[in-house]
């Protein structure tokens, strides 16, 4: 068959409309590649054939295009979406419990730490009470040494048994006031020793004399730095009576006879 | 209206092998109507032709591997199996029928003569395209096109000599041809 022959023979349009045997399709395949313009003749009757059936067709649900390519597509797709589904399932289940744990965990850490402070901020406070009543109790304890060790060093001069003790009464201003003087007969030792002294003028000065046969001898200045006075003075030999008198600062050669106030004999 | 079709067989065969997105589209695009048109002409109703035109174009997908371009165009393909799609819903639809209404047993069931009294009624008036085809032309084309019978088969139905046949099929085309290049031109 020469190819115009083919073309009137009818078999183009039988194989196009698909009434064609296993024979003529081969037939026509072979035929197309020796005439390659029977392909074109064939395309025209294809053409032909579509557009007769696609002629006067009621509209078709746009609907059906949608369900054929999710038929078609998401089989595929949704196999090989199920298998990472599953497994992204399980790892957000993991996700989501860690960052639960983790959230869990990091309030009760603050929690925690909000309560550590604050037990901190409170021992803190006690710790700094502690430390101020230990600060104070040393300081009594040290005072009190400081008195006990000057209580220890009165008791040790006053029961010596050479020791003589004078007792000053008061004159004058200070008729209320009384005083010791503890004198070492062998050692000659004097000690002033007063619960209380006025203050005097701030140019005044208490001042101690012995009268050794008739005549004052100074034995030195009071000092008021204390409530109570118990201060060594100087030593003196042979007195006869002891008298205190308030001289100007710094004490005075001889004593002003209308400031005495206290006086004693031995 | 008639949209004219882009013919790049070879192209559009490798695209699907490749299971492309696009070539579905373009597929459904330029063919939907067409396979519609057939399906539409065989089975009753509108709802039943979208079925069969969705279950076509499925198959079309998923069976891809056993078209074979040495053995028929990829439309004459995809014709083959929107046709029996068709008929073989009508059919299950008949055989309910059948079965339902218990059918004497001397009731002969011939498909072809079935389905060609469907067709001829149906046919009358819908295709308007058909002004110009003459009405013998019509009937065989529609019986070789939407029927699938062989030009055997319309010679044997119709009682025409086989040559007859063939002549007729050709010039049917032809108009049809014709009709399709007045249109490009209009």
């Amino acid at each position: 068959m020469n190819k115009h022959e083919v073309i009137s023979s009818g078999l183009l349009e039988s194989y196009v409309l698909g009434t064609t045997s296993v024979e003529e399709n081969e037939l026509v395949h072979d035929l197309c590649i020796k005439h390659p313009s029977l392909t074109n003749e064939i395309e025209l009757i294809e053409i032909a054939l579509i557009n007769y059936s696609s002629q006067d067709v009621a509209p078709i649900n746009k609907e059906i295009k949608n369900k054929i390519s999710d038929k078609i597509f998401s089989g595929t797709n949704t196999e090989a979406k199920i298998i990472p589904l599953t497994i992204n399932d399980k790892s957000i289940r993991v996700y989501k419990l860690s960052i639960a744990a983790s959230i869990v965990f990091v309030i009760t850490s603050i929690i925690y730490v909000f309560s550590i402070q604050t037990k901190v901020n409170k021992l803190h406070g006690e710790l700094s009470k502690t430390m101020a009543a230990t600060t104070n109790l040393e300081q009594q304890l040290s005072s009190q040494q400081t008195a006990l060790i000057v209580a220890t060093s009165k008791l040790q001069i006053l029961s010596d048994p050479k020791i003589k003790t004078v007792g000053l009464k008061g004159m004058n201003s200070l008729a209320s006031i009384s005083a010791l003087i503890h004198w070492n007969t062998e050692s000659d030792a004097v000690y002033f020793n007063a619960s209380k002294l006025p203050a005097t003028a701030t140019d005044k000065q208490y001042q101690l004399w012995a009268i050794v046969d008739g005549k004052p001898v100074d034995i030195g200045v009071i000092d008021l730095l204390n409530d109570s006075t118990f201060q060594k003075m100087r030593s003196v030999k042979g007195a006869q009576s002891f008298a205190v008198t308030i001289e100007k600062t710094g004490g005075s050669n001889s004593p002003t006879m209308d400031t005495m106030c206290l006086l004693g004999n031995v | 209206m008639t949209k004219k079709i882009t013919y790049n067989q070879d192209e559009l065969i490798n695209l699907i092998r490749q299971r492309n997105q696009r070539a579905f589209t373009f597929l459904y695009d330029n063919y939907s109507k067409a396979l519609f048109g057939v399906i539409n002409s065989i089975v009753n109703s509108q709802e039943e032709a979208e079925d069969v035109l969705q279950n076509t174009f499925v198959k079309i997908w998923n069976n891809f591997a056993s078209y074979d371009e040495s053995k028929g165009r990829l439309y004459t393909w995809m014709l083959n199996i929107a046709r029996n799609l068709a008929i073989d819903s009508t059919r299950s639809k008949h055989e309910k029928i059948k079965s339902k209404i218990q059918s004497t047993s001397d009731t002969v069931y011939q498909k072809n003569n079935l389905y060609f009294d469907d067709i001829a009624h149906e046919s009358i008036g819908i295709k308007t395209i058909l002004g110009t085809l003459k009405e013998e032309h019509k009937i065989i084309i529609d019986l070789a096109y939407f029927e699938g019978y062989t030009q055997e088969e319309i010679s044997k139905k119709l009682n025409l000599p086989l040559g007859t046949v063939k002549t007729k099929v050709r010039q049917a085309i032809l108009t049809l041809r014709d009709l399709t290049k007045k249109e490009f031109f209009q």
